[in-house]
């Protein structure tokens, strides 16, 4: 599903729609999250229309997701707060809000590029909000520097997913440490179900637990690797068979005397050492 | 004379959706549409019209209707309202309120400000009411910017959307430069109509093609659409449909 790789720990994500489904935008975005268990009170839209082109409006949104989630964490509020930075970690509760942001095509309506960019700095360095999400039709954008603004929502953006075609989408990913990934899927899009497939044979999935597909079953494989590192069924038992020179065949077990007595042996039990003439 | 388009276009019904669009391409005209939704909204017992003139005055909307079978003067000050920003300029000149600029309002603002008087006075006395608003281009000319344009559109449709049975019909003609707005109005309502021009060239039996684009239901991740394309052709009194390929160069 869509949403294993879009609802992680990456806290500002991108969508980028070639395929003109804006006036969908805030429906895909809340099923994704509610297909990840995110309930409607851990999400938080801003209103359309005229009401953007106030600031005071922008600035409700950041201090309802400061109040409520004080509210939802007290008294252990601070703990909460202190596992926003790091979401999943927390004790069940809800440590961050899910913030989904008008189309951008909307907010550069009433906004300058500026102080989009500023806001969604502010989101994403905002303790009190787990995720933010926006989405970006570039046939819908019109402002003179559309490529430019585009190119610094990306920027910003940790994830970003760009659905290509009907049958094809493609995520970037920015961890934490500096990795960076760029993964190609395949989709199947019905009006409820959104399936992904990846197309990068042997990339590392792991991000469908609930759902692994048989590719993410596969050992991982870099894929600029120039080495064959795994083995088929049939190399694998001819490994398990060989044994290498240096290993013995057969294992020690504890010591002990082997003696045949010649047919002259007078064996006296009573005194074995006899024939040392101690 | 006009319900065969209609019926193409899916606007004969009497409850109409929220928001239509019409996009007109360069080098075609799409305002017999508008004078052929006028004529079916006026023929409806107690639905209550504006229409907002821009391209032409409100004569030019007289002259056709009575072409297409409808006078109306007869509605007019009754269930027809009627914005005519260019007569009102014409009449008045500079001293227009629609190029005063007047408490520091743009041209769209002050659009929006009558559009939404004009409602709150009609509405509640009728069944439904039609917003028809020809064309969106003609502000570019008055001197609204893209952005202008664009929210003007949005407080149409959030208009739309605070009541019931209000439907708002806009028409824009893209010129090939305004293809973007012509997309952000599109994306406010679920019917888009695009006036297209023959690709093959001019031809004397069609003026034209339309495409029906009708979302009929927003899924979670998809829309279901329907798209339909018919030839049309608009004669003096009339205008004629075609299914393409109905008609064809008879040898």
């Amino acid at each position: 599903m869509l949403s294993n790789l879009l609802v992680t720990k990456q806290k500002v994500v991108l969508v980028i729609d070639e395929l003109n489904r804006e006036r969908i935008a805030l429906k895909f975005i809340g099923s994704l999250l509610h297909e990840q268990g995110q309930g409607a009170e851990t999400i938080k839209t801003l209103p359309t229309g005229i009401s953007l082109k106030h600031v005071a409006t922008f600035e409700a949104l950041i201090a309802e997701c400061a109040n409520q989630n004080n509210n939802n964490n007290t008294p252990a509020g601070e703990t909460g707060d202190l596992d926003a930075g790091t979401p999943g970690s927390g004790s069940g509760k809800p440590t961050g809000f899910n913030v989904i942001l008008p189309t951008l095509a909307d907010l550069l309506c009433y906004q300058s590029p500026a102080f989009i960019f500023s806001f969604l700095n502010r989101l994403r360095r905002s303790e009190h909000v787990r995720r933010v999400f926006l989405w970006a039709s570039p046939q819908h954008l019109q402002h003179p520097h559309a490529e430019y603004i585009l190119a610094g929502c990306e920027y910003l953006a940790e994830l970003v997913l760009r659905l290509e075609t009907d049958k094809l989408l493609s995520l970037i990913s920015r961890k934490p440490g500096g990795g960076v990934s760029n993964r190609r899927f395949a989709c199947q899009v019905s009006k409820t179900q959104f399936q992904v497939t990846p197309l990068d044979e042997g990339l590392p999935t792991g991000v469908s637990p609930k759902q692994p597909t048989p590719e993410a079953e596969q050992t991982p494989e870099p894929a600029s690797s120039t080495f064959k590192i795994e083995l088929d069924e049939d190399e694998m038992v001819a490994r398990n068979a060989l044994t290498l020179p240096y290993e013995r065949t057969s294992e020690p077990t504890e010591g002990n005397i082997i003696y045949t007595p010649d047919a002259d042996d007078d064996f006296d039990e009573e005194d074995p050492d006899e024939d040392l003439c101690i | 004379m006009a319900t065969s388009v209609l019926l193409a276009c899916g606007l004969n019904e009497q409850k109409l959706p929220g928001f239509v669009h019409i996009s007109e391409e360069s080098n075609v005209d799409g305002s017999f549409l508008i004078s052929c939704i006028l004529g079916q909204r006026l023929r409806i017992s107690n639905a209550g019209t504006l229409l907002v003139c821009l391209q032409h005055h409100y004569q030019h909307y007289f002259n056709a209707g009575m072409r297409l079978g409808y006078n109306t003067n007869i509605f007019r000050g009754k269930t027809l309202g009627v914005i005519d920003v260019l007569s009102d300029m014409a009449v008045e000149g500079l001293a227009s309120k629609w190029l005063r600029n007047s408490e520091g309002q743009t041209l769209t603002e002050q659009l929006v400000e009558d559009i939404r008087a004009q409602v709150e006075s009609n509405y509640a006395s009728r069944n439904s009411y039609t917003v028809l608003i020809d064309n969106l281009s003609i502000l570019f000319n008055l001197g609204a910017s893209k952005l202008q344009v664009q929210q003007f559109c949005q407080d149409l449709a959030a208009l739309a959307k605070e009541r019931d049975n209000l439907t708002v019909i806009t028409k824009l003609s893209n010129s090939d430069i305004y293809q973007l707005t012509d997309n952000n109005v599109a994306k406010l309502g679920q019917v888009r109509i695009q006036v297209l021009r023959l690709k093959s060239g001019v031809f004397r039996e069609v003026d034209g093609k339309l495409l029906i684009e009708r979302v009929l239901d927003e899924g979670n991740y998809a829309c279901e659409e329907t798209r339909k394309e018919v030839l049309y052709k608009v004669n003096d009194r009339n205008v004629k449909v075609f299914t393409p390929g109905e008609i064809g160069v008879k040898v």
